[in-house]
């Protein structure tokens, strides 16, 4: 290791190598063996175990770091052209802004003279965040037609949930580029700058293409997911009896189908529904109860479309969604 | 070690990439090298040659170049998922660090170990899983072998 210190003339020269480091530094390297190294790497490891791991860094504050090269290079790598200023002031949060007068006022420096000319993301964040319910409101609607209002509004409200969305920007290097006062990005502030980056979409792009970028990071996290994990229903006998009686058809009946191991510590009992004797759902459970809600919920997902088995969603059209969700449901 | 002590994973994508749009998982890429130093001449050339058609070729990904006094060039290379990954282009020729930098492109940040299986899917069954009573008629009662009524009704009647 290189120790930087004034070579005293005591000092034996043998061995010792110089590099000016500048020109009031001398480093010396030597060769020998290091006594040192040990008892210095173990103190090193016992101040790591009392202070615990060094405080994660924003990305910003590591080296080779360009901010316009990184927001330029964020808007081609998602195909989209964002304007550059909306961007970068979706980036802005509220929270960056006073922290930053703080900092200047702690540092005394005059508020007339460096003015903070940055503004903030609420206005962006709102259309952002109006738009995407509106857009994926109507996305669902043109899917699942006969999915109940209730439905549509557990499914957008799962979609726009924190967990998601930050998942989502998380991964698309939305965190590297947020302003924000603390670090790690706390999720609101993630959630925000999202959605004001989909505001400042709509606004340089278009209503069509911010669609387009919210069915295809936003939507596509429904992939693998089943209605029910995201609408909690807690009585779906209930709420098929309601649907079916809409569509005037006749009540369900459960009917016990199959049992096995009744007597044992893993009973199975399958209970089917009937409606007008022809039937609805089959599902198996632990005990008669159990199976019986189970199959109202198979039930239900075949009535509103949502089985697992159903046709993809249409990713590939980049036209219009609406008009290329139709074509789906029109030739399936 | 055997597949058991080593890490591995499932084939997965991140966040769906390739379902909607494919977006590069590639966001930065830093050249580590030195200006003077023998095991940085590959490093050099590419920087000279090739650095700046691959910066155009990927406009998603920031391309960083820092000369500095160091033993080992490096590249560095993030990706959207958060995972780091640093190489050693010791000694290199300019076509193999391309190649390499070809290869870092095209990878999603995943970590390289072994994948459990080849395939993934969402929906693996359409016509419904197969279980012990599909295809049975229902019943209710002990399980046994289903009996052939059809056989013995053409032995009766034969």
């Amino acid at each position: 290791m290189a120790s930087g210190y004034i070579v005293s003339r005591g000092v034996l020269t043998l061995g010792i190598h110089y590099q000016h480091f500048c020109r009031n530094v001398l480093l010396t390297q030597t060769r020998e063996k290091k006594r040192w190294m040990k008892a210095y790497t173990l103190l090193m490891e016992r101040k790591l175990k009392i202070e615990g791991p060094p405080l994660p860094k924003p990305r910003a504050q590591k080296p080779n770091w360009d901010y316009h090269a990184e927001v330029q290079a964020f808007s081609s790598r998602l195909k989209e052209s964002f304007s550059p200023e909306l961007l970068k002031t979706a980036f802005v949060n509220p929270c960056y802004i006073q922290s930053e007068q703080e900092r200047r006022q702690a540092l005394g420096v005059d508020t007339e003279t460096a003015a903070l000319v940055l503004r903030d993301n609420i206005q962006l964040h709102t259309q952002g965040l109006e738009f995407t319910k509106s857009f994926m409101s109507d996305w669902c609607r043109d899917s699942f037609p006969s999915l109940p209002s209730k439905g549509v509004v557990a499914i957008v409200g799962h979609l726009i949930s924190h967990p998601v969305v930050c998942h989502v920007a998380r991964n698309l290097a939305i965190e590297d580029l947020t302003m924000s006062a603390q670090f790690p990005v706390p999720d609101e502030v993630l959630h925000s700058t999202f959605l004001a980056v989909i505001g400042a979409l709509q606004k340089s792009s278009g209503a069509e293409r911010a669609g387009l970028f919210i069915r295809d990071f936003l939507v596509t996290q429904l992939v693998g997911k089943d209605l029910f994990e995201m609408w909690s229903v807690v009585n779906p006998m209930g709420l098929l009896v309601e649907e079916l009686s809409k569509r005037n058809v006749a009540l369900p009946e459960p009917r016990l189908t199959r049992s096995a191991g009744a007597g044992t510590v893993l009973p199975l009992y399958f209970v089917g529904l009937y409606s007008d004797k022809k039937l609805l759902a089959e599902a198996p459970g632990e005990t008669v109860l159990a199976a019986e809600e189970e199959a109202a919920r198979v039930a239900l997902r075949k009535l509103y479309g949502y089985t697992e088995n159903r046709r993809p969603f249409d990713f590939s059209a980049a036209e219009q969604p609406r008009a290329s969700v139709l074509q789906s449901i029109s030739s399936s | 070690m055997t597949s058991r002590g080593t890490p591995s994973r499932f084939l997965q994508s991140v966040l769906q990439n390739g379902v909607g749009r494919y977006v590069c998982q590639l966001k930065r890429i830093s050249l580590i090298f030195s200006k003077n130093g023998q095991s940085s001449l590959g490093a050099r050339e590419f920087i000279e040659e090739g650095v700046v058609d691959f910066a155009i070729k990927n406009p998603g990904t920031v391309v960083y170049v820092s000369p500095q006094s160091c033993r080992i060039p490096k590249i560095v290379a993030e990706y959207l998922n958060g995972n780091v990954k640093e190489e050693a282009i010791t000694s290199k020729t300019s076509q193999q660090i391309a190649e390499l930098i070809t290869k870092l492109t095209n990878q999603s940040g995943l970590d390289i170990i072994r994948i459990r299986k080849p395939i993934h899917t969402d929906s693996p069954s359409i016509q419904g899983q197969w279980h012990p009573f599909t295809n049975r008629p229902p019943s209710i009662g002990p399980i046994g072998p289903q009996k052939q009524q059809a056989n013995e009704r053409l032995c009766e009647t034969s």
